[in-house]
Order: C-alpha cells, then structure tokens, then sequence
C-alpha cells in the first residue's frame, strides 16, 4: 500500500472553551509534500495529531487511506498507526534509553513483544548500521550509543526524526521537526525529509515556523489562524501578502497571545 | 491616564485568576495533615515519668550484671577472654545464621521484587485501560470496558490484601502449611512485600512522564511493549530504589522471624533468651543490629549507585 491519502472532514476540536480547530476539511493525496504554517496556537499541532489519531475530534472524520479512521478495529488501528511516522514538537523520546535504542523504537508497531525485547536489547548488527546510517543522514552518527538525555535539544529533535524515518513510514507527519536546530542543520533535515518523501512516495505534512523553509520544500502551503484554514494553495501562487494576513495581530490580541 | 490603564491590568488578572485551573486535591489533603496533626498533639497522651521508677532500675541493674560474657563471671574484666568467647560463638552459631538471615532476605526481596512489578501494571489506572496513554478511538465492547474497570481495583485490593497481613502472621500460617524451615520465612517476606512494592510501582506507573510513552503507542506499540520498551526504563531508577528500601526492612524482619524456629538471628536470640543465658541472648542481638547496619549500609551505597546512573 504505497502512497497513503489523509482526509479531514468538517473537523473541529474543543479543548474545555478554546476551540483549537473549527470545521476543517481538507484532503492530501498520497506522496504530497505539504507544509503547515501559522501563528502559534492557530492548531498546527492539533491537526497533525488528528491524523494518526493522538487526538479527537468533537465533530468531523478522518480519512487515512480512503478508510475512516474512527471505525477501524484494534488491528487495523494499529497497523495504520505503524504505516504513519510522527514527529513531535517535543520529542518524545525516552529519555535513558541510548539514540540506538530510541531509534530502533521506531519499529515497534512492526514486530511482536519477543522480537521488541531481543531488538533493544541484543539488536541485530543489521539494525544498528541501519539506525546509524540514518543519524549519520540526520548529522548526528557518532551519538549512535549516547544516552538520549545527554544530547541537545537539537540533537534529540534529530533523534526524533531518525526514529521516524527508521519506522519507514507510508505518512511523516512532523510538528516542527527543525524548530530547536541552527538553520544550516535544519535546512538539511528538511531537504532529508523532502528528499525522502519524494524518492519513495511518502506523505509529508510538516508544520514549520521557518516560512523560507516551507516555500522551498513543500509543494503545498496550508495556513492556520485560528483554528481556520485561512488559505489552501500551491507554494507557487502563494504571495508575501497571505503571510502577512496569516501572522497579522489581531484586535484584543496581546503581542505574547498564544504560547 | 495610567491609573486607569492599571486599574484594567489588575481587573484582567483578576478574571484570570479567578479562571485559573485549582487543585483541590492538593489543597484538601494539605488541610486534612494539619488537622490530623493538630488532633493527634491535643489527644495524645504521652506520660514520661512512669519510665523511670525505681523498680525498673533494680531490674536493668541485674540485667547487666547477667549479661557479662559467662567465663567472665564474677571476675575481673578481660577483652581477650571476652573475645574468644565471643568468637566461640560466631563460629559455631553466628556465622551460619548471619549468612541464613541475609539469604532469606536477599531471595525474598527478589521474589517480591519480581511479583510486585508484575502485579503493579496492572494496577495502575492509566496503563489498566482500554488505550492507554492515547485518547479512545471509538467505545470498546462491553466486555472490555468491564473488564478494565474491574482490572486495576481487584488488582490494587489483592495488594492491600497481601500488605494488609503482617509477615509474622503470614509466616505463621506457611509454617503450618509448609514445615519448618527457611521457606515460611522467605515466602511471608516476599508475599508481605509484594503488597507494598506492587503498590509502590503502581503509583510510580501512574505518575510517569506520559509523553515518551503516547508517542511509542501512536507508532504501533502494543501496551506489552510499552510497559517492556518504555516503562521498564522510565522506572528501573526509582524501581531500584523501592527495592533496595524494602530490602532494609526485610533483612530486621528476617532476623526477628528467626523466632518462629528456622536458623536465623532471631531463633538463637530466642534460645539463649529460653535458657536465661542472657551473654548469648546480647551477643546475639548485638549481631543482629550488626546485620541490619551493614544491610543498610550495603542498601544506601547501592541506591547511591542508582541515583548516580
Ligand atoms: N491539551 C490541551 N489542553 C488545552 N488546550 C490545548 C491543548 N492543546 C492545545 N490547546 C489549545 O489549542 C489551541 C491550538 O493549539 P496547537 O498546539 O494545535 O497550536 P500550534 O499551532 O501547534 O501552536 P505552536 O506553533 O505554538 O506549536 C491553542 O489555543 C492551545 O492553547
Ligand atoms: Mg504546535
């Protein structure tokens, strides 16, 4: 099943009174590279939890492959979460195990509990060279047998990153993936990711803050404001104006509104 | 002009405090401790003097006099007497049952330490559920939806149950049931424990950093391979530690099993006591607090090592 679809369907999402989403619909086609920008707490985060469903929806479906996710049996649940790799914009990794280790968690959703112990425990020489090879594309090879803690906030988003692209996803989704990276490294990984998606069909969406970064790798420019999506488009018709009107301080907005 | 402007700060901060999430709980329970502390100072009744009367020195009196080392009776002190006495006795009782005393505990802190983290994931609520650490997808059937409300109380009861008996009482019972021996004693140490350290972890399981442990569910992860992938690493730390804790009091309260008549500290404490040859009775208690010393010592090194790591 190379090359999954994403479908949000009339979607909203209410933490207590803030409405994080409001009726979002949108659908990506499998192998699109799409970026997701706005100002902070417009629900960029939300949204890409919606999809492997991390998060609920008070109103609204989510399509992953042309199946409704909410109706999908334990199983299948699973084998669909395993098929989408995610990012996250705090990394979430564990925090004593080794990068190796971390890593190789990627795989998880793939293999029975047997096969997870004798992985992290005694991984097969094959699976180590393999995470390695991809910390060494992240930057970050010689951290293969480091205690995750003991790394930077930039090499752990890196980590991060390793981890999902060793699960060998069919969908990345990504919150940030470069946020707490210096701007040469991060143009790297994105490329990665970019390069990635592009050689083996893989569904990208990723939020970034960096708006160069979004115009040069995503093919597609979703803005958030709100909660709403304010415009939809191909990166090439996409003006300096939809920024401004994207980031504008609203009325009744304090300058810190948001974090 | 800026009064004003402060004026409308404070009435915003005002609403923000007045909406800002409290913890109740935390508050409540904070309350209830000063109460209880207030409650057990004015009813207390503590009286020191009835310690002190002129009775009891009488009898503390020959007591010490009893105590001196046998062939030193009725003479002149002499440390080298007084040690090959006592190295007499090391010999012949109190190496074996030093080394039975810490045996019992090290094996039954094991046991305990095994079944206690198996007993406490399924006592832990967020871990006990039908998707742990992610939002449910959709209602489980029936079935499963009792199954996991029923889980993590029976689970936490059969703990309270097992802690809730003392290990004395427990050892009295196997010893019916399993003859004399050592295996009462190690069986009612690890039973006991079990109780308290299943209900420890549990409360550990709970209070994980959820995150690392949500991200490895949404990848696929099934709970078994969170709780061996991302539990078991999150809370080998202060797991250790719980166990080195516990293992403090089981090497006391293997020593004081000893009485119910297995080779230990605490069955020569008992004998020497029974034949009123009170030197060996000191001896022996003597060595014991020697034992549960080093037990801690040995304990407190260890938990230094795991806090270090
Ligand atoms: N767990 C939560 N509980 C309560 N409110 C939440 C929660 N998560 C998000 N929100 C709220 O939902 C809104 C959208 O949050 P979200 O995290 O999706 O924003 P974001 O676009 O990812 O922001 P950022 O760029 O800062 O990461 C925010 O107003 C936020 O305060
Ligand atoms: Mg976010």
């Amino acid at each position: 099943m190379k090359g999954t679809s994403l479908e949000l369907d009339g979607v909203s999402v209410q933490y207590g009174n803030t409405t994080a989403l409001e009726a979002v619909s949108l659908s990506i086609s499998a192998g699109e590279r799409v970026g997701l920008v706005g100002p902070s707490g417009s629900g960029k985060t939300t949204l890409l939890r919606l999809l492997n469903g991390s998060v609920l929806p008070d109103q609204g479906d989510v399509h992953v492959s042309g199946s409704p996710l909410y109706t999908l049996s334990r199983t299948d649940l699973r084998r669909v979460r395993a098929s989408i790799g995610f990012v996250y914009q705090d990394h979430r990794l564990v925090p004593n195990l080794q990068v190796s280790q971390n890593v190789i968690a990627g795989q998880l959703g793939r293999v029975s509990l047997l096969k997870s112990l004798r992985m992290m425990l005694f991984p097969s020489r094959v699976m180590v060279e393999k995470a390695h090879e991809i910390l060494c594309r992240v930057g970050i090879g010689e951290k293969l047998f480091e205690r995750t803690d003991h790394l930077s906030g930039g090499q752990q988003q890196r980590v991060a990153i390793a981890r999902a692209l060793f699960q060998e996803p069919q969908v990345l989704l990504a919150d940030e993936p470069v946020s707490s990276v210096d701007p040469a490294r991060a143009k790297d990984a994105v490329e990665l990711l970019t390069r990635i998606s592009r050689e083996e069909n893989l569904t990208l969406v990723m939020s970034l803050h960096n708006l160069d970064l979004a115009r040069e790798y995503c093919e597609r420019l979703i803005g958030l404001r709100r909660g709403r999506i304010v415009f939809d488009e191909p990166t090439s018709s996409i003006q300096e104006s939809h920024f401004s009107e994207l980031y504008r301080i609203g009325e009744g907005e304090m300058l810190a509104d948001g974090a | 002009m800026r009064r004003q402007e402060d004026k409308g700060r404070s009435q915003e901060v005002q609403l923000l405090l007045a909406e800002r999430p409290r913890n109740r709980f935390v508050r409540g329970s904070l309350y209830l401790l000063l109460a209880l502390i207030m409650v057990s100072w004015t009813f207390g009744d503590l009286q020191v003097d009835e310690l002190f009367s002129t009775h009891r020195l009488r009898n503390l009196n020959r007591f010490l006099s009893e105590v001196r080392p046998f062939p030193l009776h009725g003479k002149e002190w002499d440390w080298g007497v007084a040690l090959s006495w006592a190295q007499e006795i090391f010999k012949r009782e109190g190496l074996e049952a030093t080394l039975s005393t810490l045996g019992i505990s090290v094996v039954a802190i094991l046991l305990a330490g095994f079944f206690g983290s198996l007993m406490a994931l399924p006592a832990a609520r967020n871990l006990a559920c039908s998707e742990p650490f992610l939002p449910e997808i959709r209602p489980p059937p029936l079935r499963a939806r009792v199954f996991y409300a029923l889980l993590a109380p029976v689970t936490r009861f059969a703990l309270i149950l097992l802690r809730a008996i003392p290990e004395y009482i427990w050892a009295f019972i196997l010893l019916a049931v399993m003859g004399p021996s050592a295996w009462p004693a190690i069986v009612a140490l690890a039973i006991h424990n079990t109780g308290i350290l299943g209900r420890l972890q549990a409360e550990t399981v709970e209070n994980v950093n959820p995150n690392p442990l949500s991200a490895l569910r949404g990848l696929g992860g099934k709970r078994s391979q969170l709780a061996a992938v991302g539990l078991l690493p999150l809370l080998l730390p202060r797991g250790l530690l719980y166990l080195f804790y516990r293992w403090e009091t089981c090497v006391r309260e293997a020593t004081v099993l000893g009485m119910l008549g297995f080779s230990s500290l605490g069955f020569w404490i008992t004998d020497a006591r029974a034949r009123l040859q009170y030197d060996r009775f000191l001896f022996f208690v003597l060595l014991g607090a020697a034992v549960v010393l080093i037990g801690d010592f040995i304990s407190a090194f260890l938990r230094r090592i795991v806090r270090k790591a």
